[in-house]
C-alpha cells in the first residue's frame, strides 16, 4: 500500500509544480494558499465587524437620546431615519443585522476562518490544508454571503428584522413586518451561503488536524489552539446542516406556502390565513440546535488562543494540558444536549426543561476548570504584557463576568424573570462580544508577524486594550441591573414606560462609553494597516515561542516550509525548564540528550520530600496568593 | 524621571487623551440635558438645514486627533529600540494600570450595586413564586459575587505580581492532578446545590399549572389574547365557562374570534361581500386595465410621470402583475384565502360543541383586573406573531405562540395601593409587557393589570364589563359587544 | 526555491487519502441535515394528529422502485471498483456506467412517484393545510434526489476519466470516494424509505 499512498501523494502535492508561474488573480484573489486564504478571511471579517459596530452605535444613539433629532442621520438614512429620528423598523433591521454579522461573520468565519486557516498547517507541520481548492471556495462563498448580507440593509423594504433569530411566524409573513419581505430572503440566501462556506472550511480543518500531522506531532503534543479548533470544526460539522434544514423549511414556509411553523394567524389587513398544522416552535428547536454549539464555535478558537498566547507570554507551560484537552471535549459534547435553554419560556413541557437545566449547568464546570488553569498559568510565571497577552487576560476577566452571569440564566426558574431582558444580552456580549472579540485581538496582535512579516505597533496595542477593555465593562455592566430590573430587550425605547425611565441617564453612559469604544478600534484599524506597509519587520521568532509555526521562514513560500518539514521532538509548553539555559524550548529544535518533559515522575514510593513538596503546592496554591494579597505570613 | 522617558509620555498621553475625551463628551452632554427636559414635548418640525454643525465638528475633531496620536505613537515606536529595559518598563506600567483598573472596576461594581440596586426588582416581588425566584437569585448571588470578586483580584494581582523580571525563570509547573480534581469537585457541588434548589423551584412553579394539580379546578383563568400591537383579556363571566375560540372568527369587532353566532354571522356575510368584489374585480380586469394604460400613457405624454413619482410607480407594478398575470394571481389568492375562511367557519358550525353559546357572557377587556391572594391561570394566547406576556414585578413570563395556548398559574400578593404606598410612587401600575420581537411597535404594547383588596371590588369591576352578547331579558338596546371603546369601562377606584 | 524533488519523497505521507477523509466528513454533515427533517418529522407528527392536520397517505409504489434499483445500482458499484481495483477496464466501464444509468433511473423513479403525489391531490404547497405531512415527504424526497444528482455528477466524472485510463489498480482513489458516496446516498435512501413507510 505504500505505492498507493506514495500516489496519493504526488497526486495531493502535484500542484504545488505547476503554480511557478502566479498571476495577481492567482496568487492574491482565488488564492489557494491557506496563509492567504486566512488573511482574505481577516480582511473580511474587519470590515464587516466595522459595519456591525456602525451599526451598534446608530441603534444605541436611539437608545440614549430617543426624542432627540438627529440631522445627520436623516442625511445618512433618508427615509429610515426621517425627522432626524430612526424608523422603528430600521432599528430592529439594525439590531438584526448588527447581531448576524457579529455572530457569523465576525466571530465564527473571521475567528476560526481566520486563525484555523493560518495555523493548523504551520503548528502541525502540513504543506497546506487537505483540499486547497475547497479551502478556496469556503472563502469565496464568505464573500459572496457578506456581499448579499450588506447589500440588504440598503434595499427599499429594509433589511430583516426579526432579531438575528428570526423566529416565525414574524419572519415568514412578510405582512407582519416590511423586513420580512425581500429582506429576509436576502438574509436566508447570505446565511445558505455562509453554512456552505463553513462547511466546507470545517471538513477541512478536520482532514488536516487529522490527517496531515508532521513527524513527531501526535495528538497530545498538539497546541491547545489547535485542540480548541479541531472541537470547533467538530461542533460546525455537525450543527450547521440543522440550521440549514431549519432554514429551507423557513424559505418553503415564506415562499410556497407550506406550514412547517405556521398555524391559526389572523394578519390585520390580510385575514384569517390558510396555514394550519405547523409549529414555531419547531423552528426554533431546530435553530437553537445550532444556536447553541454556536456560540461555543465563537468561544473555543478564543480560547485555544488565549492558552496559547498566556503560556507563551507568562514564560511558563499551560497548566494542566490534559484537563484543557478534556474540558473542550466536555464543552463540546455538552453543547449539544443544552438547546433548550433557550426556549424555557416557550410553554414546553417543564419535565423537559428540567432536564435543560441540569445539563447546562454541567457545562459551567468545563469552564470553571479552563478559567482556574488560566489563573495557574499565570500565577508564578515572568508575564510579558504584550498587547495579545493583555488581551488574553482581558479575556479571561471578561469570561469570568460574562460566564458567571450564565449560572443564573441556566437555571429556569430565574430565566423567567431574566429572559429576554437586558441582563441576557449583558450576559452574552460579555461572553461572546468582549471575551471572544478579545480572543481575535489576541490571535491578530500575536499572529500579525506571522501573517505579514511586520510587527504591530505596541503602544497603540496598549491604548487599543485598555480602552476597548473599560468601555467593554462600561457598556455591559450595567445592562445586568437593568435586566434586573425588569427592562426588555429588543425595544426601541422606552420613553413610552414609566417603570423604565430611570434609566434614562445609563442608557446615555453606556451609549457614550460604546462609542468611546468605537474610537478605539480606529487605533486598531489605523495600526493594524498601517504596520501591513510599514511595520517594523519582524524577526524569525518574535515571541520567542515553542510553537511549529515560527519555525517557517518569515517570507511566505507555498509549502511553508524549504526543504523538509521539522520533526517534532516535545509538546508546545515546553517554557523555563530548569534544566534548560533558555526560557523556551521549541518543539523542533532536535536534542536526544534532554527528556521530552520534566514532570514528577510518580512512583509508588515516591521519596517523602517530594512527596510533600506537592503535597504542599497543591493546598496552598490559592492560600498562598490569599495571605500574599492579606499581607499574611 | 526625564521628559523621554516612555512613563512620562504614557503619563502625559493618558492625561491629554482623557481631557480630549470630555472636551468630545461636552456636547453630548448638552444633548442629555435637552432631551431630559424636552421628553414631554412633541417633535418640532425638522429642518436638515439647521444641523448642529459644530457637534459633528466636534466629533470629526476627535477622530482626527485619535489618528494623530496614532500617528505620534508610530514614531515614537520606531525611535524606540526593543530592550529589556524597554519591555520591563511599559509592562510596569501595563501592570500598574491594571491594579488601577481592578480598583476603579471593584469601586464601580459596588457604586452600581449600591445606586441601581433601588431600582431592582428584587425584594418586593408581588406574587407567592415571585418570593422563591428571588431567594434562589440571592443565593446564587451569594456564590457567584464571591468567585466573581476573588477571581478577578486574582488575575489583576498577578498581573502586577509576576511581571517580567531577566533575572528570574518562570516557575515550571506543568499540572496537578490533585488541584484539577479539587477545582472540579467543588464547582460541581456548588452548582448540584443550585440546580437541586433550582429544580425544585422550577417545579413547584410549572406544576402548579399541570391540569392534573389538586387545585387546578380553584384556579381563576383569564385569557389573555396578544396581538400586532396590544393586548386583550378575556373573563368567563357567569357561566364560568370560556366560549371556543378560533383565528377563523375573527373580525373587527370580534378581535379574539370567540364563537359566537351573532358575530360569526356577520363576519360570514362580510366575506361573502368581499368574495364577491375581489370577484367583480378580477373580472373586470381586461376593463380596469385598458383604464389603467390610458392613464399611463397620458402621465408619460403629459411629463407628470416626472412629478408624481411615487403614483406612477405605482401604477407601473400594477401594469407590469397584469401582463405577466400576477395581478390575477393575487386576487385569486385572496378568493381563495377567504373561501377557505368560509369553509372553515362552515365546518366549525357542522360542528355541536363549538357554538355552544358558552361564550355569551364573555367579557372581552383591555385592562385586567385581579384579587389578591387569590391564584389565577393566565391562558395565552396569540393572534398572528409570537409574543410574550412579560410582568416583571410578579415574576411572570411566557410566550404567546400562534397556534397554540399557553399558561403561567400565580397568585399576586400585594394590591396596587400597596405597592404604591411600598414604592411611594402614586402612579404606579402594575403592567403586562410584550417581551418577544413583534414587529415595529414591540416597545409599546403593554396591559395594565390592577390588583384589588376583595372579591366585591373585583366583580363589581366584572359586572361592569360588557358582555360579548347582551343577555336577552334587558329591555334596553345590546350594548355593543366590542372591547375596544374603554368609554365604557369604569374606571377601577383604587383605595 | 523549493526542492521539489527532495520534498515529494520526505513528506509524511497523509494517514488517510484526504480526499476520502474528506467525503466521510461530508457524508457526517449531509446526515446531520437529513437527521434534522426526520426528527423535525417526529415533533411535528403528534402535535398535527392531536389537532387532525396529519394525513395518512400510501407511499407512492414508485419510492419502493426507487429503492430497488438503489439496491441495484449499489452492487453494479461495487463491482465497478472490483474491476477497477483488478486493472480489468473493460469491466470496469460497463459497470461505471450500469451504475450511471441505474443512477438517473432512480431519479425518473423519483420523478414518477412525485407524479403519483400530485395526482392523489398531495403537491407540495398544500392545497388542504392538513397535509403537512406530505410536505415532509416532499422535502425529505427533493433534498434526497439533489443529494443523488452530486452523485451522478461524481459517476460522470468516474466514468470519463475510466475512458481517459486514469483508473487503476495504482489510482482507486477517485472510485473509492464515489464508491463510498453512492453507498451512502443508497443507504440513506434505505433508511429515508423504512422511516416514512413506518412513521406516517
Amino acid at each position: 500500500m505504500s505505492t498507493a499512498s506514495l500516489h496519493t501523494d504526488h497526486h495531493a502535492q502535484d500542484h504545488h509544480d505547476h503554480h511557478h508561474k502566479e498571476t495577481f488573480i492567482s496568487k492574491y484573489v482565488f488564492s489557494m494558499d491557506h496563509k492567504m486564504i486566512s488573511k482574505q478571511f481577516l480582511i473580511t471579517g474587519i470590515i464587516m465587524g466595522c459595519a456591525g459596530l456602525i451599526m451598534s452605535l446608530l441603534f444605541r444613539l436611539q437608545l440614549a437620546w430617543p426624542d432627540e433629532q438627529f440631522g445627520l442621520l436623516q442625511t445618512l438614512l433618508g427615509k429610515w431615519a426621517v425627522d432626524g429620528k430612526l424608523d422603528p423598523n430600521f432599528y430592529m433591521g439594525l439590531v438584526t443585522i448588527h447581531g448576524t454579522i457579529m455572530v457569523f461573520y465576525v466571530l465564527t468565519a473571521g475567528l476560526s476562518g481566520t486563525f484555523s486557516n493560518l495555523l493548523i498547517p504551520l503548528q502541525l507541520g502540513a504543506r497546506d490544508m487537505a483540499s486547497p481548492f475547497m479551502n478556496m471556495l469556503s472563502y469565496w462563498f464568505f464573500f459572496v454571503s457578506s456581499v448579499v448580507m450588506l447589500s440588504s440593509v440598503f434595499i427599499e423594504t429594509g433589511p430583516a428584522s426579526g432579531g438575528w433569530t428570526v423566529y416565525p411566524p414574524l419572519s415568514a409573513l412578510e405582512k407582519a413586518m416590511p423586513g420580512s419581505g425581500l429582506g429576509m430572503t436576502l438574509w436566508l440566501v447570505a446565511i445558505a451561503l455562509f453554512i456552505v462556506s463553513s462547511l466546507l472550511g470545517g471538513i477541512n480543518y478536520i482532514s488536516t488536524v487529522l490527517n496531515m500531522r508532521t513527524k513527531g506531532m501526535s495528538m497530545n503534543r498538539m497546541p491547545l489552539t489547535i485542540w480548541a479548533f479541531f472541537f470547533t470544526a467538530v461542533l460546525g460539522l455537525l450543527s450547521f446542516p440543522v440550521v440549514l434544514g431549519a432554514a429551507l423549511f423557513l424559505i418553503f414556509d415564506r415562499s410556497f406556502g407550506t406550514s412547517f411553523y405556521l398555524s391559526d394567524i389572523y394578519l390585520e389587513g390580510v385575514g384569517a390565513l390558510e396555514n394550519v398544522g405547523g409549529s414555531p416552535i419547531l423552528y426554533q428547536h431546530l435553530f437553537w440546535f445550532l444556536g447553541h454549539p454556536e456560540v461555543y464555535i465563537i468561544l473555543m478558537p478564543a480560547l485555544g488562543i488565549t492558552s496559547e498566547v498566556i503560556s507563551t507570554n507568562a514564560r511558563k507551560p499551560i497548566f494542566g494540558y490534559t484537563a484543557m484537552i478534556i474540558s473542550l471535549m466536555g464543552i463540546s459534547f455538552l453543547s449539544f444536549i443544552v438547546w433548550g435553554h433557550h426556549m424555557f419560556v416557550t410553554g414546553m413541557n417543564p419535565f423537559i426543561g428540567s432536564v435543560f437545566m441540569i445539563l447546562t449547568l454541567i457545562i459551567a464546570v468545563p469552564s470553571a476548570v479552563k478559567v482556574f488553569n488560566y489563573l495557574t498559568t499565570l500565577w508564578r510565571g515572568n508575564l510579558r504584557f504584550t498587547p495579545a497577552m493583555l488581551f488574553s487576560i482581558g479575556l479571561v476577566s471578561l469570561f469570568i463576568s460574562g460566564g458567571l452571569t450564565g449560572i443564573y440564566l441556566g437555571n429556569a426558574a430565574m430565566d423567567i424573570q431574566l429572559h429576554d431582558s437586558y441582563f441576557v444580552v449583558a450576559h452574552f456580549h460579555l461572553v461572546m462580544g468582549s471575551a471572544s472579540i478579545f480572543g481575535m485581538f489576541a490571535g491578530i496582535y500575536h499572529w500579525f508577524p506571522r501573517m505579514y512579516g511586520r510587527m504591530l505597533n505596541n503602544n497603540l496595542g496598549y491604548f487599543h486594550f485598555w480602552l476597548t477593555f473599560i468601555s467593554a465593562y462600561l457598556v455591559f455592566f450595567p445592562m445586568h441591573f437593568m435586566g434586573l430590573a425588569g427592562v426588555p430587550r429588543r425595544y426601541y425605547q422606552f420613553t413610552l414606560l414609566k417603570d423604565f425611565e430611570v434609566w434614562a441617564d445609563t442608557n446615555k453612559l453606556i451609549t457614550i462609553a460604546a462609542m468611546v469604544g468605537g474610537f478605539a478600534q480606529l487605533l486598531f484599524l489605523y495600526n493594524f494597516f498601517n504596520s501591513i506597509f510599514r511595520g517594523k519587520k519582524a524577526e524569525q521568532n518574535p515571541w520567542q515561542s515553542n510553537t511549529l509555526e515560527w519555525s517557517a521562514p518569515v517570507e511566505h513560500i507555498h509549502g511553508n516550509w524549504p526543504g523538509e518539514i521539522p520533526t517534532v521532538y516535545r509538546g508546545p509548553y515546553e517554557y523555563s525548564r530548569p534544566d534548560r539555559e533558555e526560557d523556551f524550548f521549541p518543539q523542533y529544535v532536535p536534542d536526544e540528550s534532554a527528556p521530552e518533559t520534566l514532570e514528577p515522575v510518580k512512583t509508588k514510593k515516591a521519596p517523602k520530600t517530594e512527596e510533600l513538596a506537592e503535597k504542599q503546592e497543591t493546598s496552598t496554591v490559592f492560600f498562598a496568593a490569599i495571605k500574599k494579597v492579606f499581607g499574611l505570613s | 524621571m526625564t521628559i523621554t522617558s516612555p512613563t512620562f509620555m504614557h503619563n502625559s498621553l493618558y492625561k491629554r487623551f482623557l481631557a480630549i475625551l470630555f472636551a468630545a463628551i461636552a456636547p453630548a452632554a448638552i444633548f442629555a440635558q435637552a432631551a431630559a427636559t424636552d421628553i414631554v414635548e412633541p417633535p418640532k418640525e425638522f429642518d436638515p438645514s439647521s444641523w448642529d454643525w459644530v457637534s459633528i465638528l466636534i466629533w470629526v475633531l476627535v477622530a482626527l486627533i485619535i489618528l494623530v496620536i496614532a500617528r505620534a505613537f508610530d514614531i515614537g515606536g520606531l525611535a524606540e529600540k526593543v530592550t529589556g529595559k524597554k519591555i520591563a518598563s511599559s509592562n510596569k506600567v501595563n501592570a500598574t494600570v491594571g491594579i488601577i483598573i481592578l480598583i476603579l472596576g471593584m469601586a464601580g461594581v459596588f457604586w452600581e450595586i449600591s445606586n441601581h440596586g433601588k431600582h431592582l426588582l428584587l425584594w418586593d416581588a408581588a406574587s407567592e413564586h415571585g418570593a422563591t425566584i428571588d431567594s434562589m437569585f440571592m443565593v446564587t448571588f451569594g456564590f457567584t459575587f464571591v468567585v466573581f470578586v476573588v477571581t478577578e483580584i486574582l488575575l489583576f494581582y498577578f498581573m502586577y505580581r509576576y511581571q517580567y523580571s531577566e533575572k528570574r525563570k518562570a516557575h515550571y509547573y506543568f499540572h496537578n492532578n490533585k488541584l484539577e480534581m479539587i477545582w472540579t469537585i467543588i464547582p460541581a457541588i456548588v452548582l448540584t446545590f443550585l440546580v437541586l434548589r433550582g429544580f425544585d423551584t422550577w417545579t413547584k412553579i410549572t406544576y402548579r399549572g399541570a391540569a392534573d394539580h389538586e387545585d387546578y379546578n380553584k384556579d381563576y383563568e383569564i385569557e389573555v389574547f396578544a396581538y400586532q400591537f396590544g393586548w386583550k383579556a378575556r373573563y368567563c363571566g357567569e357561566d364560568n365557562k370560556f366560549g371556543e375560540a378560533n383565528f377563523n372568527f375573527i373580525s373587527g369587532t370580534n378581535p379574539l374570534g370567540v364563537a359566537v353566532s351573532e358575530q360569526v354571522d356577520s363576519l360570514v356575510v362580510s366575506l361573502n361581500t368581499q368574495v364577491a368584489e375581489l370577484e367583480a374585480i378580477k373580472a373586470a380586469v381586461k376593463d380596469s386595465t385598458a383604464v389603467w394604460q390610458k392613464e399611463y400613457n397620458r402621465m408619460v405624454s403629459t411629463g407628470l410621470s416626472k412629478a408624481y413619482v411615487k403614483d406612477f410607480a405605482a401604477l407601473t407594478e400594477k401594469l407590469n402583475d397584469v401582463k405577466c398575470g400576477a395581478y390575477e394571481r393575487k386576487l385569486e389568492k385572496e378568493i381563495d384565502r377567504k373561501k377557505t375562511n368560509l369553509t372553515r367557519i362552515a365546518n366549525y358550525r357542522a360542528m355541536p360543541d363549538v357554538f355552544n353559546k358558552a361564550g355569551n357572557d364573555d367579557r372581552v377587556v383591555t385592562e385586567l383586573v385581579l384579587v389578591k391572594n387569590k391564584s389565577y391561570r393566565f391562558r395565552f394566547r396569540a393572534r398572528d406573531v409570537i409574543h410574550s406576556a412579560y410582568i416583571p414585578e410578579f415574576r411572570v413570563q411566557m410566550n404567546c405562540v400562534p397556534g397554540m395556548s399557553t399558561i403561567f398559574p400565580f397568585t399576586p400578593t400585594k394590591t396596587t395601593a400597596e405597592a404604591r404606598q411600598l414604592k411611594g410612587n402614586q402612579e404606579f401600575d402594575y403592567y403586562l409587557y410584550c417581551n418577544k420581537i413583534c414587529g415595529a411597535a414591540h416597545y409599546n404594547m403593554k396591559i395594565k393589570i390592577t390588583v384589588v383588596e376583595n372579591e366585591a371590588e373585583f366583580n363589581k369591576w366584572v359586572a361592569a364589563q360588557a358582555p360579548l352578547v347582551a343577555p336577552p331579558a334587558s329591555a334596553t338596546p345590546a350594548a355593543p359587544a366590542t372591547s375596544d371603546s374603554t368609554a365604557t369601562q369604569p374606571a377601577i377606584a383604587i383605595r | 526555491m523549493e526542492n521539489t524533488q527532495v520534498q515529494k519523497i520526505k513528506d509524511k505521507p497523509p494517514l488517510i487519502a484526504p480526499a476520502k477523509f474528506n467525503i466521510i466528513l461530508i457524508m457526517m454533515s449531509s446526515s446531520m441535515l437529513f437527521a434534522a427533517f426526520l426528527s423535525a418529522f417526529m415533533v411535528h407528527q403528534p402535535d398535527a394528529k392531536a389537532k387532525e392536520t396529519w394525513t395518512y397517505f400510501d407511499l407512492p409504489v414508485f419510492f419502493l422502485v426507487s429503492l430497488v434499483i438503489a439496491a441495484l445500482s449499489s452492487v453494479t458499484m461495487v463491482l465497478a471498483k472490483r474491476a477497477g481495483a483488478a486493472d480489468e477496464l473493460g469491466k470496469l466501464k460497463t459497470f461505471i456506467f450500469a451504475t450511471l444509468m441505474l443512477g438517473l433511473a432512480f431519479c425518473v423513479s423519483q420523478y414518477l412517484g412525485w407524479q403519483q403525489l400530485v395526482e392523489m391531490g398531495l403537491t407540495f404547497v398544500n392545497p388542504r393545510p392538513e397535509d403537512i405531512s406530505a410536505s415532509y415527504v416532499w422535502v425529505i424526497t427533493v433534498v434526497h434526489v439533489v443529494h443523488v444528482l452530486g452523485g451522478i455528477i461524481l459517476l460522470f466524472i468516474a466514468l470519463v476519466k475510466s475512458f481517459k485510463m486514469q483508473i487503476h489498480k495504482k489510482q482507486m482513489t477517485f472510485l473509492s470516494v464515489t464508491n463510498t458516496y453512492w453507498h451512502f446516498v443508497g443507504f440513506l435512501w434505505f433508511i429515508l424509505y423504512l422511516f416514512l413507510y413506518f412513521a406516517r
